[in-house]
């Protein structure tokens, strides 16, 4: 009996409150005063300040994605455009998207999980409900729209940079002159290719930031309970962001 | 200067989607602050051509393809793309399919038509070349060339065991060539020995030549009046074969005439009617004497003894 709570109803109630709160969420979009100058504190938290580290964690990408494709592919027999056409597709299907969810799955969805664990914990959230207002509406809907607006625009920042740094280091690195790198990236280029980044960018900001306003809103325990929040925020998010990569892959691709 | 969120995370979108738009162009190797003009075009085989092929015109990139689907119509393949605005594709210009599909570099080609012509307008059409897949033309024709490839590596087979065996240790070429290495070690050796007597043969030549040029300088008028006699007699020996050629011409015409049965020595070798009457009246003769034997007095009755006599 135990198992079958363990393996059925627990995920079965979670899956349940989770889609509960994302209805009730979508129910008060259209009372944009609850959150309207919430969600542009929430875009400059989730986006412009995680816009350092992104940029930094993409431009490393990219450069070393370039080394490694001219360690392993360049040979006489291979031309060198071929770490454009590595470097870039890379980039643009696959690195901007799923090396910035990673990075925000830790940095914002931590820090939305122990915002509303500690909201929770400390009965915040509560007051807000008995004063009238829709926590909901307040809390989560700002963060879920912050994320699913500003992960795109990370994707593009992580991306160009990305790009942009491996190319800087096959350059000056001596490993392929400019011209054959873009024409091995127009090469391969296909148009759809940086429209399934976007859209692959739009669906992990929405899990992430769901999954991990859920974790944070549904806390328990006190400051032990946020603790484990913000530490189920992070690691659920890149669990169910790995997922819905294969998912997008198999269906879009 | 303190700006709002609001202006932050606007610029931070703007700037964004500006970076995207024209990186996308960028790749696409399109000019990244003009406009493209929209072509559709159709195809009999697509041959492995996918939204997002470039599109060349001479070589040079000139736009991408946007579409590939069949037309249900026509079963062919309907191709839209769109090109740089600035460059004009006259009507008449033709589209066609190069590259390799197996290589991921197919392309979209374009022959443009008279520069004269108009230029074909937005959402205009162009012709497409009858094109076909090139990986399925390998595939029908692959029983084939690996035929042949069978059969030349069989040759080529053959050739290395027949050269094999040309070139073993027991073979004909390495017996002539050890014997040809041992004549031309015996010959060395040969030389080796007679060396003294093959310079004395060569100054005995020398000498012999010198006495030659000496005999030639001293008796170099006898030699021209003995050259000029002889010259003289070839002349006269031209003229005599001039003769004989004419005699001989003669002689053909005469064998000619006798061979066409002209004259009367030709007739007598040619027309057997002499011969016939020849026999016939040597037979009757041959007749009248045997009939003169056997009955003389037939002819004779008439005749005297003294008449005959």
């Amino acid at each position: 009996m135990p198992l079958v709570r363990t393996l059925l109803v627990e995920p079965a109630g979670s899956v349940g409150r989770y889609a509960l709160l994302l209805w009730k969420a979508f129910a008060t979009l259209g009372d944009m005063k609850s959150y309207r100058k919430n969600i542009f504190d929430q875009m400059v938290h989730v986006g412009l300040e995680s816009m350092p580290i992104v940029a930094l964690a993409a431009a490393f990408s990219g450069a070393v994605t370039t080394v490694q494709a001219a360690y392993q592919l360049v040979s006489p027999l291979i031309p060198t455009s071929i770490i454009g056409s590595i470097v870039v597709p890379s980039m643009i299907l696959e690195l901007g998207a799923v090396l910035t969810g990673f990075i925000l799955a830790g940095r914002v969805g931590a820090r939305i999980a122990a915002e509303l664990g500690t909201m929770r914990v400390t009965e915040q959230i509560d007051a807000l409900e008995a004063m009238g207002l829709n926590s909901v509406g307040y809390l989560i809907v700002p963060r879920v729209l912050a994320g699913v607006f500003m992960f795109p625009v990370l994707y593009v920042v992580a991306s160009f940079v990305g790009i942009t740094g491996g190319m800087a280091v096959g350059v000056f690195g001596g490993f392929v002159p400019l011209g054959e790198f873009v024409a091995g990236a127009r090469e391969f280029f296909q148009p759809f290719d940086p429209v399934f980044g976007l859209i692959k960018s739009l669906v992990f900001g929405f899990t992430i930031t769901s999954i991990s306003c859920y974790k944070g809103y549904f806390t328990k325990g006190g400051a032990e309970g946020v603790g484990r929040a913000t530490t189920e925020a992070a690691v659920m998010s890149c669990v169910y962001l790995l997922v819905a990569d294969l998912f997008l892959a198999v269906t879009l691709l | 200067m303190k700006y709002s969120n609001e202006i932050k995370v606007g610029a931070t979108i703007i700037i964004a989607t500006v970076i995207f738009i024209l990186g996308v162009r960028y790749f696409e190797d399109l000019p990244l602050f003009r406009g493209t003009h929209q072509l559709e075009t159709e195809l009999s085989n697509a041959a492995g051509l996918i939204p997002g092929n470039v599109v060349r015109v001479n070589g040079v990139v000139v736009g991408s393809v946007d579409a590939v689907r069949i037309n249900p119509q026509t079963n062919g393949v309907r191709v839209g793309f769109h090109v740089d605005s600035g460059l004009p594709i006259p009507e008449g210009s033709r589209t066609m399919v190069s590259g390799f599909d197996a290589l991921g570099v197919v392309r979209l080609d374009i022959a443009l038509g008279p520069a004269d012509n108009p230029r074909i307008p937005e959402g205009g059409f162009v012709e497409g070349r009858v094109t076909t897949d090139l990986v399925a033309e390998l595939t029908d024709r692959a029983p084939l060339l690996f035929d042949q490839v069978d059969e030349i590596v069989g040759n080529v087979n053959a050739v290395l065991g027949d050269s094999r065996v040309l070139l073993g240790s027991d073979s004909d070429l390495q017996g002539a060539l050890l014997s040809a290495r041992r004549s031309m070690t015996t010959m060395d050796n040969l030389l080796r020995t007679q060396q003294a007597n093959i310079a004395s043969a060569i100054e005995n030549v020398n000498g012999a030549s010198g006495s030659f040029n000496t005999f030639m300088e001293g008796n170099a008028d006898s030699l021209a009046a003995a050259v000029s006699g002889l010259n003289a007699t070839m002349a006269q020996l031209e003229s005599t074969l001039d003769g004989l050629d004419g005699t001989t011409a003669a002689i053909d015409e005469l064998l000619g005439k006798l061979n066409r049965g002209e004259g009367t020595l030709g007739l007598l070798l040619n027309d057997e009617t002499m011969y016939h009457r020849t026999d016939s009246l040597l037979t009757s003769l041959q007749a009248l004497i045997d009939d003169f034997q056997v009955n003389p007095g037939k002819y004779l009755k008439e005749m005297r003894l003294v008449d005959l006599f």
